[in-house]
């Protein structure tokens, strides 16, 4: 019966557009004004909707042309009516076809970094990184994070450093490096204009000129920082062998612990990596390490966003970095539930 | 037959009070404890009410299939998948749908992402799984395009304090107080996300209020879940003119919710992606029509029960709903369609079916 009755409708439907009692263009404008307000709400607009404005609250049907602006924007109204849905469809393709090209581009450049990088760096390489994320080995002092070098080490640092080029205090930003091992990353940082501040419980605590290291995990010392005091924070090590549920504490965490434009930087080895290395070893690991776009769902989940991936070739065993920012506007920070 | 184990556990990504996925997961646990297994619920995130009564994914025991069973929510993607898929035992998977991201990235991109990777894990988790079981056929035959063997449907345990809980007579009074200045009062209920689609309502009030009914008004019910469409839902209301008409009631208490089903003249539902929709089912309780546009698991849910549209042309909603709200005899014959509907999910029946689900793994024909 139900289905009849939904003839009938569109039966009466039917008539009154044929009697111009539904006024033409009503739904189109609807769906152009929805358009122009979801433009707005995804800009980030702080700016509310003013009641006193006479925009705000204007009923659609008042449209007029007042002055040459508003009779442009008719005329365009006009030409998305007769042809609108064709052309949103081409945008729509030509805006995501765009998006791909880059990111495609973006992902050979780095495919082909890597390569070179691969090139030039010999297995043992990996090997070295891989078990420096073992909680039982020590590393040795000078071979921490051997293979944050090369494009990978440009990446970390350049996208740290645009924390030290907004900073507008006289102090310099504050960077935290969590487990920094022997200080070789704290110090390139500390080069480009940071405070650094280092932690690895692992290696003895130690101060000297812009850089103090104290033997503490990441999330001892992310757990008692104080909120929002920190400008950048490098996560490595501990990102590797995590206990499921911990590594969102962990990005809560580094969540929590940045100042609004604050950057935080991990480093890590693909799951994969740690698998074909030694699959019993990383079996019987106490934690283990996560895949980029997890770490990205965890941080955006936290209110972090310009979420960028350096990753390699993902049919090879290797490590990957992601890069995340607290946005300055407070509306994303928060609730990281749905 | 296969080795009936000793515990059966349960695996959810996240956990929350009035949440119906969550609430099915409680349910599923006592029927479990009722069939005398051993049974815990293990998730990354639990809601604090919920402390003592969840346990954290790391304390999971992983025994070997004779022994244990675990059992999956599939809702969102999640590491407690990768959890799952380690974990030595017999695996069972509960799917509730996962949303296509399409949908929600424009607004919410680490969503996306999420939902992106749920789908994924579904795909990779189907050759490990021994029983997909799905709250709706829709879903059971999403399980199976992706490749699962053993499925079947087994209905949603739904929280039924929607459905008993009184009204509070405060809201009641408030919203008749209103309704004494005419029109008729349209209602959704669902958390403020895209694929909900609020603004397809918002779409078709505006038309019913310029074609046939200047005062009807709206109340959309549910959590703002995502800030910059809940903002342009609210820029959009102002910008025509309805910010009179148009109430964000959000998150609301059982009576409250109650009081709004008994309210309301009509429930509009425009959502492009559902795996169930519970709040139909909690309108046809309340003796309250429906009209939702037909997509998804929509249909399925509806049945007869209600208006479902093949299109959500802001014109034709407006239509239909003032069809409804003006044929006394096509209300009446709703009403009480919605009626038989709401009352065939009984909570027991859906309990004997999830009980079946696992009596099937247990004897395979």
């Amino acid at each position: 019966m139900t289905s009849e009755v939904v003839a009938e409708i569109e039966d009466q439907v039917k008539k009154l557009r044929e009697a111009g009692q539904v006024p033409i263009g009503l739904e189109d404008e609807l769906d152009e004004c929805f358009e122009e307000v979801a433009e707005v709400s995804l800009a980030g607009s702080s700016a509310a909707p003013d009641a006193t404005t006479p925009e705000a609250g204007r009923p659609i049907a008042c449209l007029g042309p007042a002055n040459l602006a508003q009779l442009r924007k008719q005329a365009t109204l006009m030409a998305r009516r007769r042809f609108g849905p064709s052309l949103r469809r081409l945008e729509r393709r030509a805006s995501i076809g765009v998006g791909r090209i880059g990111e495609a581009a973006s992902l050979q450049m780095h495919v082909a970094a890597d390569h070179l990088e691969r090139l030039a760096a010999s297995s043992p390489l990996v090997s070295r990184v891989l078990s420096s994320a073992r909680p039982d080995d020590s590393s040795p002092a000078g071979q921490v994070h051997p293979l944050i070098e090369g494009p990978l080490l440009t990446w970390v640092l350049d996208n740290l450093s645009a924390v030290v080029t907004q900073h507008v205090h006289e102090v310099p930003p504050v960077v935290l490096h969590a487990e920094c091992g022997d200080g070789r990353i704290l110090e390139a940082l500390v080069a480009r204009g940071f405070d650094g501040r280092g932690a690895d419980p692992r290696w003895p605590a130690r101060s000297g000129g812009a850089t103090s290291i104290v033997a503490a995990g990441a999330f001892e010392y992310l757990g008692a920082a104080a909120p929002e005091t920190l400008d950048a924070i490098v996560l490595t090590g501990v990102v590797d062998r995590l206990r499921p549920g911990s590594a969102r504490a962990l990005a809560r965490l580094a969540a929590r612990g940045l100042v609004p434009g604050g950057i935080v930087v991990l480093v890590s080895a693909r799951p994969e990596a740690a698998v074909a290395m030694d699959p019993v070893a990383a079996d019987l690991a106490h934690g283990r390490s996560l895949h980029p776009v997890t770490w990205c769902h965890l941080f955006a989940r936290c209110g972090l966003s310009e979420l960028a991936v350096f990753e390699p070739d993902v049919s090879e065993p290797d490590i990957f970095a992601v890069c995340a920012r607290r946005p300055v506007s407070a509306l994303l920070a928060g609730d990281d539930r749905r | 037959m296969t080795t009936r184990p000793v515990r059966i556990d349960q695996v959810i990504p996240s956990i929350v009070e009035r949440d119906a996925v969550s609430h099915h997961t409680l349910e599923a646990q006592r029927v479990l404890h009722s069939m005398g297994f051993v049974s815990e619920i293990f998730a990354c995130n639990m809601g604090p009410g919920l402390v003592g009564r969840v346990h954290k994914l790391e304390d999971l025991p992983r025994e070997p299939p004779e022994h244990q069973w675990v059992c999956y929510q599939a809702s969102i993607g999640s590491p407690a998948a990768d959890v799952f898929a380690s974990h030595p035992g017999l695996k069972l998977l509960n799917y509730h749908n996962i949303s296509p991201s399409e949908l929600v990235e424009r607004w919410m991109p680490h969503l996306g992402e999420e939902l992106r990777l749920g789908r994924r894990q579904l795909a990779e988790l189907a050759p490990a799984v021994a029983l997909g079981f799905a709250d709706s056929e829709f879903n059971r035959a999403e399980l199976e395009e992706v490749g699962y063997r053993c499925t079947m449907v087994a209905p949603l345990m739904i929280d039924t304090a929607n459905f008993y809980c009184p009204p509070d007579p405060r809201v009641v009074e408030r919203l008749a107080a209103r309704r004494l200045l005419g029109g008729h009062d349209w209602l959704f209920v669902g958390q403020l996300l895209p694929h909900k689609a609020h603004h397809d309502v918002i779409k078709a009030l505006a038309c019913s209020r310029r074609l046939f009914d200047p005062d009807a008004r709206l109340h959309l019910v549910g959590r703002e879940s995502c800030r910059p469409y809940a903002d342009a839902l609210h820029r959009y209301v102002s910008k025509l003119g309805l910010g009179d008409a148009v109430e964000f009631v959000g998150s609301v208490p059982p009576g409250e919710l109650s009081a709004y089903y008994t309210s309301a003249d009509v429930l509009v539902c425009c959502s492009d992606h559902e795996g169930f929709c519970v709040p139909l089912l909690e309108a046809m309780h309340h003796r309250l029509p429906v009209v939702a546009y037909g997509v998804t698991a929509v249909p399925e849910t509806v049945l007869d029960a209600g208006i479902v549209l093949p299109s959500k042309s802001p014109v034709l909603v407006a239509a239909a709903v003032e069809r409804v709200l003006t044929d006394g005899e096509l209300r009446y014959s709703l009403v009480s369609a919605g009626l038989r509907r709401a009352r065939s999910f009984t909570v027991s029946s859906a309990r004997n079916a999830f009980a079946g689900a696992i009596e099937q793994v247990l004897q395979p024909a």
